[in-house]
């Protein structure tokens, strides 16, 4: 009959097969060839139930048909009809029934399954996925929610959280917002996606989720409340707070350091850099600095000094950790700064950068230097003591000598003055006579000298004419002169300015130089004594640092000059010329003080004195430069 | 003032503490011919033996152990036998500047620096006297 009934298919062709024993049935390939079981109800319930199990163990798919007799046999097995998938009534059968029923039967047993499966894929998804997965009504009450949410907030039976909100398992604080959220989700449809939520618990404890939550709708569309999934991130969180912690440690460090910070990378380019390191640079502004070179705000030899310095430092590994630099600048005082610098490094052990300390020094130098200013000052005003005392002793001692030693060689003298007119006859005599006497006198000149060296330093100052003092100073020596053969060639000019003067010491200074020329040219020789009047110029042949220090510039000057045809000076002369107790006269001929005081007199005059060899011809030039009167006065 | 007009030697009194000094100094001026020397060694003798020897002029140093030259010369310039006689200073306490050539002026005053040669005492005394005559 069902044979017969199957031949009435419209739809594709049945293969039927027959089995009379439930042991059978593992003879049938139910995956590829089995796509529907007709039990014949005949058989025993408890068989039918033994073999509904069976097959759904071994194929879900397969859809099954109970075939009963008639009304009567399918009210004996009501207990089965709604584990199956359809069932039949042999005697109403109607043609072209069986097919269409079989073929209903099979589809709704694959979507059935299909159904299943699906379920079995979000049931699998709920439980095992460690995030927090929620559908919530538009209450905001939880419908559904992952075994580990259950978990998380501590609900061992998992429909204990059904109908719950938020409310129950966080604080106001949290749940308030979320709530919100969820509503806004409703009304608009919008999702909110990896939104970092702070959950706070009511036992205090926090977690930090990140949380996307999306409209929940029907199969219609309309939004029937939410779902949403919460990610766990809290260590991430707390990381990233630690993170981020240091960073504004460091932050308030480097902003607030009393020292100029700054960080480069390897090509020189700032990077960080901090206020007080920008007004070090002479920069308005940290943006004017971050991504800027040494080139930018240094010359072209000052920005590669300090980046060859930099490169070294990140070549060779080795910081500084002393280094002074000084910048002159226009605006404020010179600066100093000291500088450590070390190389920075990336993880894989790459040097990357470099960062350096910059301490402003400026004021511990200014300090330095007036220390060694004063210092120098004690030591300048100590030598000036000294000389002083030295002075002191030596006027002492030297007027105590001249009048010991003088009366004796008073005696000497005149004792050979007289010998000499005796032994007028004897030329050998007077020989011995006239060495003897030219003895007596250098004796008699190097008292001279130390009287003149210690004689007072004290200065009485009178307006006078330098030329009326010269030629005086001229008569005075004729004698020498005249002596030495040395002819006098006098060339004053008329009409100089008077200059302030201290009339018997500056006569010494003359009298030392004539004496100087005289000695220089034993053989004899000219002497030219010049005189006249310039102005401090600019620059020029004439002008020398020393000048510059003593004059200022259209200063009217007084200058003499005292040219003898001797033989001149040397290298070491000209070095040594005015020091104490230098003399290029072999020894016992001279003091060596007699240009030393002469100068020493000059000083006191706001003069100057040099003394070079002439240029056109063999011999010395002295030249003394003394300041106007007006000058002096002012 | 007293003139020379005579070939007679001038009168020359030196006084000076150093008798090595005084002896030579009158060896040489008398050995010139032109000078009659006498000479001193203790300054407080000044006043009685210009006024027994009664010079032409005076030479005179200043450092001396007893009375000092400027002390002797006040004396010989109040008493009325010597009060014109022309003194000449003789000191060893000058420096170049002061002496010069050995020979110099300073506020009226005659100064001869030692040591000397005989030819500028010499020279200095025709000096001084000099100015004598002419004034």
């Amino acid at each position: 009959m069902i044979r017969e009934h199957l031949s009435q298919a419209e739809d594709g062709e049945y293969e039927l097969q027959r089995i009379n024993r439930l042991e059978d049935l593992v003879l049938i390939d139910f995956e590829h060839s089995c796509h529907a079981i007709l039990l014949d109800m005949r058989i025993e319930t408890k068989q039918v139930l033994d073999t509904i199990q069976l097959i759904g163990e071994v194929n879900g798919a397969v859809a099954l048909i109970c075939l009963c007799r008639n009304h009567t046999q399918l009210r004996e097995h009501k207990e089965i009809i709604h584990l199956v998938d359809d069932y039949l009534l042999a005697e109403h059968l109607v043609p072209g029934e069986l097919p269409t029923r079989i073929s209903h039967a099979i589809r709704r047993r694959h979507k059935e399954e299909q159904l299943l499966s699906e379920q079995n894929l979000l049931k699998q998804l709920l439980q095992n996925i460690p995030d927090a997965i929620y559908f919530k009504d538009q209450q905001s009450r939880f419908l559904k929610v992952s075994q580990a949410m259950n978990q998380i907030y501590g609900f061992d039976n998992p429909d204990e959280i059904l109908g719950k909100t938020d409310f129950d398992l966080f604080t106001k604080e949290h749940a308030q917002p979320a709530y919100d959220d969820e509503q806004e989700i409703i009304r608009t449809g919008k999702p909110i996606i990896g939104k970092l939520e702070k959950e706070t618990l009511p036992d205090g404890g926090i977690n930090w989720v990140s949380t996307t939550k999306i409209p929940l709708r029907n199969t219609h569309g309309d939004v029937i409340g939410t779902m949403g999934m919460s990610r766990f991130v809290t260590e991430l969180k707390e990381a990233q707070d630690q993170l981020s912690r240091e960073s504004r440690l460091l932050k308030t460090v480097i902003d607030y350091a009393l020292a100029g910070i700054f960080v480069k990378d390897t090509e020189g380019r700032y990077l960080i850099v901090n206020k007080r390191h920008v007004d070090y640079l002479g920069a308005n502004s940290i943006d004017e600095v971050i991504g800027k070179t040494l080139c930018d705000f240094f010359d072209q030899a000052e920005a590669t000094r300090i980046s060859q310095n930099d490169a070294q430092i990140m070549e060779t590994g080795q910081g500084i950790e002393y280094m002074i630099d000084h910048r002159i600048r226009s605006d404020k005082g010179d600066l100093w700064l000291l500088t450590s610098k070390v190389p920075f490094y990336d993880k894989d052990g790459t040097c990357i950068g470099l960062v350096g300390i910059s301490q402003d020094i400026s004021a511990q130098k200014e300090v330095e230097f007036k220390l060694k200013s004063a210092i120098e000052t004690l030591k300048d005003t100590q030598l000036q003591l000294i000389e002083a005392e030295k002075m002191r002793t030596v006027g002492r001692l030297a007027a105590g000598v001249a009048h010991e030693v003088k009366n004796p060689l008073a005696v000497v003298t005149l004792g050979m003055d007289f010998l000499k007119q005796q032994l007028a006859d004897s030329k050998d005599l007077v020989e011995v006579l006239d060495d003897m006497q030219t003895a007596a006198n250098k004796a008699n000149d190097v008292i001279f000298e130390l009287l003149d060296y210690s004689s007072p330093h004290e200065v009485s100052m009178v307006p006078m004419d330098i030329g009326h003092l010269i030629k005086h100073v001229i008569k005075f020596l004729r004698h020498n002169f005249k002596e030495a053969h040395v002819d006098l060639k006098v060339e004053l000019a008329p009409d100089l300015p008077s200059i302030s003067i201290d009339t018997q010491k500056m006569e010494q200074v003359f009298i030392n130089l004539f004496l100087n020329a005289i000695s220089v040219m034993p053989d004899g020789g000219e002497m030219i004594v010049t005189s006249h009047l310039e102005r401090m110029q600019s620059a020029g042949s004439n002008v020398s640092s020393q000048m510059t220090e003593q004059f200022c510039i259209g200063d009217r000057m007084v200058v003499i000059e005292v040219k003898d045809t001797g033989h001149g000076l040397t290298e070491v002369d000209k070095e040594k010329v005015f020091d104490p107790f230098y003399s290029s006269k072999s020894t016992g001929d001279g003091t060596g003080l007699g240009l030393s005081v002469t100068r020493s007199i000059v000083d006191m005059h706001r003069g100057l004195i040099t003394l070079e060899n002439r240029k056109s011809t063999t011999g010395a030039c002295a030249r003394i430069i003394l300041p106007t009167h007006s000058e002096y006065e002012n | 003032m007293k003139t020379k007009i005579t070939n007679e030697p001038v009168r020359v009194l030196l006084i000076d503490d150093e008798a090595a000094f005084t002896r030579m100094v009158k060896l040489n001026l008398e050995a010139t011919g032109k000078y009659a020397v006498r000479t001193i060694n203790e300054s407080p003798q000044a006043q009685s033996v210009a006024n027994e020897f009664n010079p032409d002029i005076i030479l005179l140093d200043v450092v001396m152990p007893e009375a000092d030259g400027g002390d002797v010369a006040i004396q010989l310039r109040q008493h009325a036998k010597t009060k014109d006689t022309p003194i000449i200073f003789v000191s060893a306490m000058v420096s170049r500047r002061e002496s010069g050539s050995g020979f110099y002026e300073s506020g009226g005053e005659h100064f001869l620096a030692k040591p000397v040669t005989t030819e500028r005492l010499d020279d200095s005394i025709q000096q001084v006297l000099a100015k004598g005559v002419s004034a």
